[in-house]
């Protein structure tokens, strides 16, 4: 037996923003952006059940579709779309991490949002909350706000996935950081 | 500024190591940057359980980085240890030559494999091979690296009998190397920052084998892809399938039941999700001469196979082939595996026994990369 110092193998980085960033605040007036993908039908319903609703808090609702294709000249299609989907919008929502591929670039997506300073929740079945929470503290932002909804949430039918979005609405807000004065006795 | 210094290595061998920015007055300082951790270093297994609590292993026996043994490996090397080689996702690390010595040396590859390392690792960094989701998918995949030039025999690199698994060769190590950077640089864990449901073999040492060129009638895969010479080819596999074929007796056939064998549902080229996926087969030698006696153009040996690695827009599931359908990926009532002929990429390994074939299946939306591998840049004094 006999000690010595061996070197650290790791390159994993240390700098960590633990701050969710700004809030979304009072709805009304703004535009709120939903990140959708093309894997998920569930999400594409959660999202179009929340959209009406955050429309009847007075704000407007733009969507994206996002693809899985990030390389190539598909890849910088995709990637310039994003930065135009950035563009227009005050508050993002982006979803569905409801794979490992998924999840990494849903969070990848919202770290791009969170880095232009807008509100940002990123939205995650619950099986891979901790693969997003992790992602995004390799990314060095472990404070990135996230919305956990339950799974398997794919598998439903349309009537189940409007209930999982009523039920997850006044969670979400809260995540997102909506002032909710009000808002509470709009929703559905 | 340059300033050349001489290994703390005791062999009397080694070659003087340079450091960029070591300072005016010469270069008598540490320049391993890495942290230092104190533990057991003689004993194989104690150090390897120490390590695997530190989430740095793969379970197998490792080698303790030693300050020694890392500046041993980096002086048989051209390359200073400070130099970003790339980062790698998700984590980001920086992967630094150094990290690589000590990853690479804590594997047991020898410091010569340094150089087909960094060009492996520079063609995975390459944002078109997609680590990012290769690293944090549910899939298994995994990238496989094939080695094409005179390197091969330098380095030992497995091209012939048993060269994706099994051969007798220390070159295993090399892909291990690989395999522990993207633990500890890149940051892949399963359950941690992969969420990969079964995992893979190939994850623990890879796969990476040569093509053999002597046998193969073809132009070497990386030269055809435009890098003469010793190259590095990394490709987003899946894992390796085997097609036997006792009963074909003219190339077409051997192809037709290769490209067959190749097309099934649940594989990710036919995934909506990816909106591509390229597809490696390998050809034993003796195969390969049969076919290239027959149908010498590798275009059309590849179309070949992309025309039979494909499935009857019936034989899906109704909702598959809507999507499917949805993104116009249904031609001539036919599904591909691959959107396109060049596609498929066309390797000659493999003993001399014949009968069997090997297709990788890739993971879909990843480019394959070829690299130059080349040694690092002369040394001063």
């Amino acid at each position: 037996m006999a000690l010595g110092n061996i070197l650290d193998p790791t390159a994993l980085r240390s700098d960590d923003i633990t701050s969710p960033g700004p809030d979304a605040g009072i709805l009304a007036g703004k535009t709120v952006g939903f990140r959708l993908d093309e894997i998920w039908r569930a999400w594409d319903w959660m999202a179009e059940y929340w959209a009406d609703e955050f429309r009847a808090l007075g704000a407007e609702v733009v969507f994206w579709r996002s693809h899985q294709g990030r390389t190539g000249a598909e890849g910088e299609r995709v990637a310039a779309q994003l930065d135009q989907f950035l563009d227009s919008i005050d508050i993002a929502v982006v979803g569905l991490a409801n794979c490992g591929s998924c999840t990494g670039w849903t969070v990848r997506d919202a770290l791009c949002a969170a880095e232009r300073g807008l509100p940002t929740t990123a939205v995650c079945t619950e099986v891979f909350l901790e693969l997003a929470q992790n992602l995004a503290k390799r990314g060095g932002r472990s404070g990135l706000r996230m919305h956990v909804l339950p799974y398997p949430l794919n598998e439903k039918q349309r009537e189940e996935v409007d209930q999982v979005a009523r039920d997850h609405f006044i969670g979400l807000m809260e995540t997102m950081g909506v002032a909710l004065e009000g808002a509470r006795e709009a929703v559905r | 500024m340059s300033r050349a210094i001489r290994s703390a290595s005791s062999a009397s061998s080694d070659k003087v190591v340079n450091l960029r920015d070591c300072g005016p007055e010469g270069c008598d300082i540490d320049w391993l940057s890495s942290e230092r951790h104190e533990t057991e270093i003689d004993d194989v297994m104690e150090f390897t359980r120490y390590a695997l609590d530190r989430g740095w292993g793969d379970g197998l026996p490792l080698i303790p980085p030693t300050e020694a043994r890392v500046r041993q490996f980096l002086s048989k090397n051209n390359r200073y240890a400070d130099e970003v080689i790339c980062t790698l996702p998700p984590a980001d690390g920086e992967c630094t030559v150094e990290k690589i010595a000590i990853n690479a040396v804590m594997a047991g590859a020898r410091p010569e494999s340094l150089p087909l390392i960094i060009a492996a690792l520079e063609g995975m960094a390459d944002p078109n091979f997609e680590l990012f989701g290769q690293n944090t998918t549910t899939a298994p995949v995994f990238p496989l690296v094939l080695v094409n030039g005179p390197i091969r025999n330098k380095l030992d690199i497995p091209y012939r009998h048993g060269c994706l698994g099994g051969a007798r060769t220390d070159a295993t190590a090399i892909g291990r190397a690989i395999r522990l950077i993207i633990r500890n640089v890149a940051g892949q864990e399963a359950n941690v920052t992969s969420q990969t449901t079964f995992g893979s073999p190939g994850r623990i040492s890879g796969i990476l084998f040569g093509e053999w060129e002597e046998r193969s009638p073809w132009a070497p895969l990386a030269e055809r892809r435009g890098v003469k010479g010793d190259a590095a080819t990394v490709y987003g596999t899946m894992g390796t399938m085997n097609v036997l074929d006792t009963t074909s007796q003219d190339p077409r056939e051997f192809l037709e039941m290769t490209g067959k064998s190749l097309g099934y549902i649940g594989a990710n080229g036919f995934s909506p999700a990816m909106p591509f996926a390229e597809t490696m087969v390998a050809i034993n030698p003796v195969w390969a001469e049969l076919i290239h006696a027959q149908i010498p153009a590798m275009e059309d040996v590849q179309e070949i196979l992309w025309q039979f690695a494909s499935v009857d827009a019936d034989y899906l599931t109704p909702k598959h082939r809507q999507q499917l359908e949805a993104q116009e990926r249904i031609i001539g009532g036919r599904a591909y595996l691959s959107v396109e002929p060049k596609d498929i990429l066309v390797v000659v390994c493999g003993g001399t026994g014949g009968l069997h074939a090997t297709g990788f299946h890739s993971f879909g939306s990843c480019l394959t990369q070829t690299r130059a591998i080349v040694p690092g840049p002369e040394l001063e004094g």
